[in-house]
C-alpha cells in the first residue's frame, strides 16, 4: 500500500486541478483560523480593558456613599464569559448570544435580555470561522477532488487500460482516493494544529477537532464513492453530489430548525424584558404591600422589616426590583427550558446532516453552544443572586452603613 | 497443454442483445490469434471477457486455464493490454506515464529499460520529455505499445493496434508483434484490418454478429490468403 501511496502522491503533484483545490483548502484554513484566533483575541482584550475599568468605576461608584442601598445602585459588576482556548475555531453562538454584561443590584433579567438583539448581522450571515470550513466547504472541496476519479477515466478511455494494469480496482481507486482525502484533510488541519499551539489548545481537543473533520471527511467520501459508482458522465455525478451536499447542507438543517422552532416556541428577550420593568414601573404606583408581600413571600427572613412607612425607602425600591424578576421567572424558566429542548431537538437532527452535526461538535468543544451561552447566563444569575445575598442582610435590617464591609463584596467568577 | 487464453462456449448478452453467441477458440503459447470481424461484431466484448470486465452470459473465458471469472486479477497480472486508441496522461511525458502504469502493475523499469522499449517502438528521443497532450494519435499508441512491452507479461490482447499508426509505423509494429511471438508470447488482437490481420496472424477468426464463422490459419510458413479472408468477410463465402 506505502508503494500505491506514493506513486498516487506523485500523480496528485501533477494533477494542477487538484492540487488547486488543496491549495485553497489551506488558503481558506489559514483565512479561517486567523480571523478565529484574531477575534479571540480581540474579545479577550476587551474582557481585561473592561475588568480594568469595572474595578476602577466601582471603587469610585461606592466612595461617599451614606446607605446601603446607594452604595448598591451606582456599583455596576462586570460580568462575561471568556472564549476557551478553543472559541478560534467556532465563534459558535458567542456570534449571536451575549457574551458579557455589566449588571448591578436592579432587577436582573431586563439586564439581561436588553442585549438580546446585538450581533444581528452575524446571525444572519454568519462567520467563516473554522468550524463552518470544516462543516460546509470541506465537503465541496472533497466532492470536487473525488467526483471524477473513475467517471474522467472513463470519459478519456482510460479506465479499462488503468484497471487491466492494475489488477484489482481497490489497488487504483481506494490509494487514489486515499490521497486526496489524506491531503485535503492535512492541509485544513495543520492551521488549525499551528493555532491550537498558539493559543494553547490542549492536545486531547485538538485530537478531537482532528477526528471529528477527518470523520465527517469519510462520510463525504463515502457518499460520493456510493455516487461515483453509477454509470453515468463526470458532469451528472457532479450536479448530482452538489444536489445531495445541498440537501444535507442546507435543505436538511433549516428544514429541521424550522420544524424544532415551530415545534418548541421560545419567548423573545423583549417580552421578558417588557414584563420586568413593567412591573417595576408599576410598583411604584401600587400599594407598597403589593411589593412587600411578594417580596417576603421569597424571603421570608425579612419579614419583620416588610412594612414600609416611609414615602420612599431603599428596601421597598429593592424590593420591587426582585418583584420584577419574579414576575419574570414563569417566562424566564419557558424562555431558558425551550432553548435546551430545541438544542436537545437539534442535536438529534445533526445525525441526519453531517454539516449540522461536525458545526454543534465543533461548538461544543469551543463551549461556544447553546448550552455553554445558557451557562453564562446562569453564571450571571447566580452572581446576582450572590450580590442579593451581600446586601440583603446589611440593607432590610438597616445596619449601620460600614464602607469597609464592600471589600467583601462578591466577585463575578465566569463559568468554566 | 493448457492454451494461455481459451473461450468456450462463450456467449453474451448485453441490454437484451446477445453480443456473443456460442464463440469458442484457443490461442497457443507463442501464437498470434487475430479476431476479425466488422464493427459491432463482438470482437472487443471478446477482449473484454477476457479482461474480467464483461461478465459472460453462457460459457466461460479461460486465462492460462484459470476462469476469468473465478480470478480477475490473475487474469489481469497475466496479460497486458493494448486498447484502442489508448489514451495515456496528457499531461505527463512518456516516461511519467510509464512510470505510473508500471508501478500500477507492479513492475519497475529503469531509464535505460523505458529507452529501449520506446526505441524498439520508435519513439523519437526529443519526443520522451514531451507532454503526451503534444503527440499525435501514432505517438500516443507508441507509448502504449511500450508499456505493453515493459510488463514483460506472457499473454498480449491488441484491441485494433494499428489504429492511427501510418504505414511505416504499421510494418514496424507488425514486426514487433512477430517478435514477440517468436519470444513466447501469446497474442490475441481484434481488427477489422483484413490486410494486417493476414500479414501479422498465424490464424485469422472471422467472427460477425457474435458468431466466430470462420477460421483460416496460415499453412507452411505461407501468410494468410488475404483474398480468400477478404471474400469471406465481405460475406462471398466462408472456409
Amino acid at each position: 500500500m506505502a508503494k500505491s501511496l506514493s506513486r498516487e502522491i506523485r500523480f496528485l503533484s501533477k494533477d494542477k486541478g487538484a492540487v488547486f483545490w488543496l491549495a485553497l483548502a489551506f488558503t481558506l484554513s489559514v483565512i479561517a483560523v486567523s480571523f478565529g484566533v484574531s477575534e479571540v483575541r480581540e474579545q479577550r482584550e476587551t474582557i481585561a480593558t473592561l475588568l480594568e475599568e469595572d474595578a476602577l468605576d466601582r471603587a469610585s461608584a461606592l466612595e461617599g456613599h451614606e446607605e446601603w442601598g446607594s452604595a448598591a445602585y451606582y456599583a455596576f459588576h462586570f460580568t462575561y464569559a471568556p472564549p476557551s482556548d478553543f472559541a478560534f475555531a467556532s465563534m459558535g453562538q458567542r456570534d449571536t448570544a451575549p457574551w458579557k454584561h455589566r449588571v448591578r443590584m436592579l432587577a436582573l433579567e431586563g439586564q439581561i435580555h436588553e442585549a438580546d438583539t446585538r450581533n444581528a448581522n452575524f446571525g444572519l450571515v454568519g462567520r467563516f470561522d473554522f468550524a463552518f470550513l470544516a462543516a460546509s466547504v470541506a465537503p465541496l472541496l472533497l466532492i470536487l477532488l473525488l467526483y471524477d476519479l473513475r467517471a474522467s477515466e472513463r470519459t478519456a478511455r482510460r479506465h479499462d487500460l488503468l484497471v487491466a494494469t492494475a489488477g484489482a480496482s481497490s489497488r487504483l481507486w481506494l490509494p487514489r482516493a486515499i490521497v486526496r482525502v489524506g491531503a485535503l484533510a492535512t492541509l485544513l488541519l495543520a492551521p488549525l494544529w499551528v493555532a491550537s499551539a498558539i493559543e494553547g489548545t490542549g492536545a486531547g481537543m485538538s485530537l478531537q477537532a482532528s477526528a471529528i473533520v477527518i470523520g465527517s471527511l469519510l462520510v463525504w467520501w463515502l457518499i460520493v464513492e456510493l455516487v461515483s459508482r453509477i454509470n453515468a458522465t463526470p458532469s451528472v455525478l457532479l450536479t448530482s453530489l452538489i444536489g445531495l451536499w445541498l440537501a444535507l447542507a442546507i435543505v436538511v438543517p433549516a428544514l429541521s430548525k424550522f420544524a424544532i422552532e415551530a415545534a418548541n416556541p421560545v419567548p423573545d428577550g423583549g417580552e421578558i424584558l417588557l414584563l420586568q420593568r413593567e412591573t417595576v414601573n408599576d410598583a411604584w404606583d401600587l400599594p407598597k404591600e403589593a411589593t412587600m408581600e411578594p417580596f417576603v413571600a421569597e424571603h421570608p427572613e425579612y419579614a419583620a422589616h416588610a412594612v414600609i412607612e416611609e414615602t420612599w425607602a431603599w428596601n421597598w425600591y429593592y424590593a420591587f426590583q426582585q418583584v420584577g424578576d419574579q414576575a419574570a421567572a414563569p417566562l424566564v424558566q419557558q424562555y431558558r427550558d425551550a432553548r435546551v429542548e430545541r438544542d436537545r431537538q437539534a442535536r438529534l437532527a445533526a445525525f441526519i446532516s453531517p454539516t449540522s452535526f461536525v458545526e454543534r461538535s465543533f461548538e461544543k468543544l469551543a463551549g461556544t453552544d447553546a448550552l455553554s451561552m445558557i451557562a453564562y447566563e446562569d453564571a450571571v444569575r447566580n452572581f446576582h443572586e450572590e450580590l442579593r445575598a451581600f446586601h440583603y442582610p446589611l440593607m432590610f435590617p438597616e445596619a449601620p452603613y460600614d464602607e469597609a464591609l464592600l471589600e467583601d463584596l462578591p466577585a463575578y467568577t465566569p463559568p468554566s | 497443454m493448457t492454451s494461455p487464453l481459451e473461450a468456450r462456449s462463450l456467449s453474451l448478452v448485453r441490454e437484451g442483445n446477445a453480443v456473443l453467441d456460442g464463440v469458442s477458440f484457443a490461442v497457443q503459447q507463442g501464437e498470434i490469434f487475430a479476431l476479425l470481424g466488422g464493427n459491432g461484431a463482438g470482437k472487443s466484448s471478446t477482449l473484454l471477457t477476457f479482461l474480467g470486465f464483461l461478465e459472460p452470459s453462457g460459457g466461460e473465458v479461460l486465462v492460462n486455464g484459470a476462469s476469468v471469472s473465478s480470478d480477475v486479477a490473475a487474469a489481469r497480472n497475466a496479460i497486458a493490454y493494448l486498447p484502442e486508441a489508448a489514451s495515456l496522461y496528457g499531461h505527463m511525458n512518456a516516461y511519467e506515464n510509464l512510470d505510473y502504469f508500471l508501478d500500477l502493475a507492479g513492475k519497475s523499469a529503469g531509464r535505460s529499460e523505458i529507452d529501449a522499449a520506446l526505441e524498439r517502438v520508435a519513439l523519437p528521443p526529443e519526443a520522451r520529455t514531451r507532454r503526451l497532450h503534444s503527440y499525435s494519435k501514432g505517438m500516443r499508441q507508441k507509448t502504449a505499445i511500450a508499456l505493453a512491452l515493459l510488463r514483460e507479461t506472457p499473454i498480449l490482447l491488441l484491441d485494433e493496434p494499428t489504429s492511427g499508426l501510418d504505414p511505416v509505423a504499421i510494418d514496424e509494429f507488425h514486426d514487433l508483434v512477430k517478435a514477440l511471438a517468436t519470444g513466447g508470447q501469446t497474442i490475441l488482437m481484434v481488427t477489422h484490418d483484413v490486410y494486417g490481420a493476414c500479414q501479422v496472424a498465424d490464424r485469422v477468426g472471422l467472427i460477425r454478429d457474435g458468431k466466430l464463422v470462420g477460421s483460416f490459419a496460415a499453412e507452411d510458413g505461407e501468410r494468410i490468403d488475404t483474398e480468400t479472408v477478404h471474400a469471406a468477410f465481405a460475406g462471398r463465402g466462408v472456409a
